[in-house]
């Protein structure tokens, strides 16, 4: 009787600590999914702007450090045009066609006057577009931080006890349809095989009749769209400023980097890993390290990798 | 957004009238325009942020410096005390100055970072020869320039909340908000009055958010609530998803924010889609209307405590404090379309200490004596409160100037 009654105790002890231990388990589970799909949502924001330094880089050989600033106008354009009254989606896409204009227009006044072509001289132009940029946008828009309407209203969904925002679905098909239709343009259309060509070669690609300045003006129309499209879609999680492009500019750059520059799909896997390790840094180590240890990671994938994680040999660049 | 464009427009020539002159250099239009680029990008280097050329010596008006945080995570609330200074010298200006003389007030934006609000103050010390500097908007800031101030042993009055800047006392630095000391005891007496036992916190890694946390620890027992949660940020910060879900899995009834920045809408906002279901409170941070604005909807219940004067009934409408903060919220919103917020009244506050005190040495500006002018300050009726400094307090406000409220749509009202 005794045994059975100690035996009984036993049993239903560890039963209950079995429950506490699932329930532990349950919120592990759920704690790991969401830091996950923060990271992932981040990283596809990091995506799409790193994207749009790789379509440059690809075009020219330098990196665009205004990248950061199309991000920035994307979102200012859009807030800009909602408060005009224009609907959402028109105001969405018609702030992406202009802050593609702004990019091109840049590109034709500032960047083509560099006769040569130099990248070093190109990068120069580039940081002082971007500081251009961030005046103009704080004297035309102001410098307070504006709200976007989400896309689609509504709860959370929940997936194991992990709650996905839908603006952050919006934000992951944004960005998988932004990918397909690049890749759908470089590789069977005409024109984006003009693009490859020019970017693999520039002076053959020119000899066999290819406007190659054409081209690269479309790359910068085609990386700010990626850019504005990245501030629009993140707008309404996190509110925009005309002083928002230099941090995320930052972000992009590392991501392109982490996953090997010129190359769309390396730009897409760096920025979910660097989106992915921020969050899990956030998550585990300490939310004020994040920048910081994903910087470091960044220099010690390039130590031991220097092409970047998903970087080939570097022949084929777009 | 509208009153924000015309207000840059408007001190568009005088704030960048250096880049001006460096334009007006490149001879042709078709010089390149990468070079125009390359000057734009030096003479935004150099700070293109209020320098007036010129103005009268310091014998024929009062030259008055502002450190305040324009651009940056503290934007919106350097922009109303921008605003409040400028109503308030132009009204004092018109009616013929402080003892015959008029006061310049010379602006200087540090960009809500602590290194520019240093060079800030070395110009206005040295280039400006100002006889006062009221900020800065931020904690850090205001404690960032103390060596400059020292170093000059002017006045300045700081329009930013945090403790540290009296309760780690300097001579020659007061301050004009309620400070950490007394809203944070106030806030957590309200979350153990709604019942609450357990709070997690949620600050920013800023001055202000640092110091408001450092009080929270140390007033929480007092106040019977235990801390089940203590997350942090960096400003500037667009993902919370971390601190927010271990809030979320955390034993805490209640959630305490601790920022002055503007990551407070993204945060509440991240919270409701999380699934956070604890009640939010926080402090003077959130009394900016930014904050409802941008959360859109998710901020509905919020409850902060911050200064009375936040809703100037709140003083009784016969009473001088209610006259003072009305008449102050009456030109204001005739001059800029919007009510003001607290940050705004801590501006005018910083001014109308220093101008008392400038009535008080008969309109002598010797650094000593004004500093000593302002240390005397006693039963004067601002907007923050009475304000009444000794030679051991520079901020002079209690728990009785005090107030709690409630996010409703995209304000506020009082709570009885």
């Amino acid at each position: 009787m005794t045994w059975l009654s100690t035996g009984s105790r036993a049993s239903h002890g560890s039963r209950s600590s079995d429950i506490v231990r699932l329930g532990e388990l349950t919120v592990v589970v759920s704690e790991f999914l969401q830091f996950t799909v923060a990271g992932l949502k981040s990283g596809a924001i990091y995506s799409l702007v790193a994207l749009g330094f790789t379509i440059v880089f690809a075009a020219t050989g330098a990196i665009n450090f205004a990248q950061g600033e199309f991000f920035m106008l994307g979102g200012m354009i859009g807030v800009w045009l909602v408060n005009l009254g224009l609907p959402l989606p028109f105001a969405v896409v018609l702030a992406v066609v202009l802050t593609a204009c702004i990019g091109a227009a840049f590109e034709f006044l500032a960047v083509r006057r560099i006769g040569d072509g130099d990248p070093l001289r190109i990068i120069m132009v580039t940081i002082g577009g971007s500081v251009l940029f961030r005046q103009a946008a704080l004297h035309v828009f102001g410098p307070d931080e504006v709200p976007l309407a989400p896309f689609t209203r509504g709860s959370s969904i929940m997936v194991l006890g992990a709650a996905i925002e839908r603006q952050t679905l919006w934000i992951w098909a944004i960005t998988l349809v932004a990918v397909a239709a690049l890749f759908v343009l470089y590789r069977k259309t005409a024109f984006g095989k003009a693009m490859r060509a020019t970017a693999l070669r520039r002076e053959a690609a020119r000899l066999v009749g290819i406007d190659t300045s054409l081209m690269v003006t479309v790359s910068f129309a085609l990386a700010a769209a990626l850019g504005a499209l990245a501030g629009l879609v993140v707008a309404p999680l996190t509110q925009t400023a005309f002083d928002v492009g230099a941090g995320i500019g930052v972000k992009g750059f590392a991501a392109a980097i982490l996953g090997g520059l010129g190359n769309p799909v390396a730009a897409v896997g760096g920025g979910l890993v660097l989106g992915f390790l921020e969050s899990m840094t956030a998550g585990y180590i300490n939310p004020l390290y994040k920048d910081a240890v994903a910087l470091v990671v960044l220099l010690g994938v390039l130590f031991v990798k220097p092409e970047g994680l998903f970087g080939g040999t570097g022949r084929e660049k777009v | 957004m509208q009153t924000g464009a015309e207000r840059m427009k408007r001190s568009a020539p005088e704030s960048c009238g250096k880049g001006g002159e460096e334009m007006g250099l490149v001879r042709s239009w078709a010089r390149p325009l990468a070079l125009a680029l390359a000057v734009a990008l030096v003479v935004t280097a150099a700070g293109c942020s209020g320098a007036k050329s010129g103005g009268g010596t310091s014998s024929e008006t009062y030259k008055v410096g502002a450190i305040l945080s324009l651009t940056g995570s503290y934007a919106a609330l350097g922009t109303s005390e921008q605003n409040a200074l400028k109503l308030e010298v132009d009204k004092i200006n018109a009616a013929g100055g402080v003892s015959g003389k008029k006061i310049d007030l010379v602006v200087v934006d540090d960009g809500t970072d602590e290194a520019k609000a240093v060079a800030a103050a070395t110009k206005l010390i040295d280039q400006d020869e100002v006889i006062a500097i009221l900020g800065a908007t931020g904690t850090g800031q205001s404690m960032a320039i103390r060596n400059e101030v020292d170093r000059a042993g002017l006045p300045e009055i700081s329009m930013a909340g945090g403790t540290a800047i009296t309760a780690t006392f300097d001579k020659f630095v007061f301050q004009t908000p309620w400070s950490n000391t007394i809203v944070v005891p106030f806030v957590l007496e309200k979350i153990a009055a709604d019942g609450h036992k357990t709070i997690a916190v949620l600050s920013d890694s800023s001055g202000y958010g640092k110091d408001g946390l450092a009080v929270i620890k140390n007033a929480a027992a007092g106040a019977g609530l235990t801390i089940a949660s203590d997350q942090t940020f960096n400003p500037g910060d667009t993902d919370f998803s971390a601190q927010l879900t271990k809030i979320k899995n955390s034993d805490a009834d209640a959630v305490l924010l601790w920022t002055a920045g503007k990551e407070g809408a993204s945060i509440v906002k991240s919270a409701a889609d999380l699934g956070v279901k604890q009640p939010w409170y926080g402090g003077s941070g959130q009394a900016k209307i930014e904050f409802p604005k941008g959360a859109g909807g998710a901020a509905e219940g919020f409850v902060f405590g911050t200064g009375k004067s936040l809703v100037p009934a709140n003083w009784g409408t016969d009473s001088e404090e209610y006259k003072v903060v009305n008449d102050f919220a009456t030109r204001y919103k005739a001059a800029y379309n919007q009510d003001p917020d607290i940050f705004a009244g801590h501006a005018y506050d910083a001014l109308a200490i220093l101008v008392d005190a400038l009535k008080r040495t008969g309109g002598k500006t010797e650094p000593a004596a004004l500093r000593d002018a302002v240390e005397q300050t006693k039963d004067l009726v601002g907007f923050g409160g009475p304000f009444t400094f000794t030679a051991t307090d520079h901020n002079g406000l209690t728990t009785d100037d005090l107030a709690l409220y409630r996010i409703t749509g995209e304000s506020w009202e009082p709570i009885k």
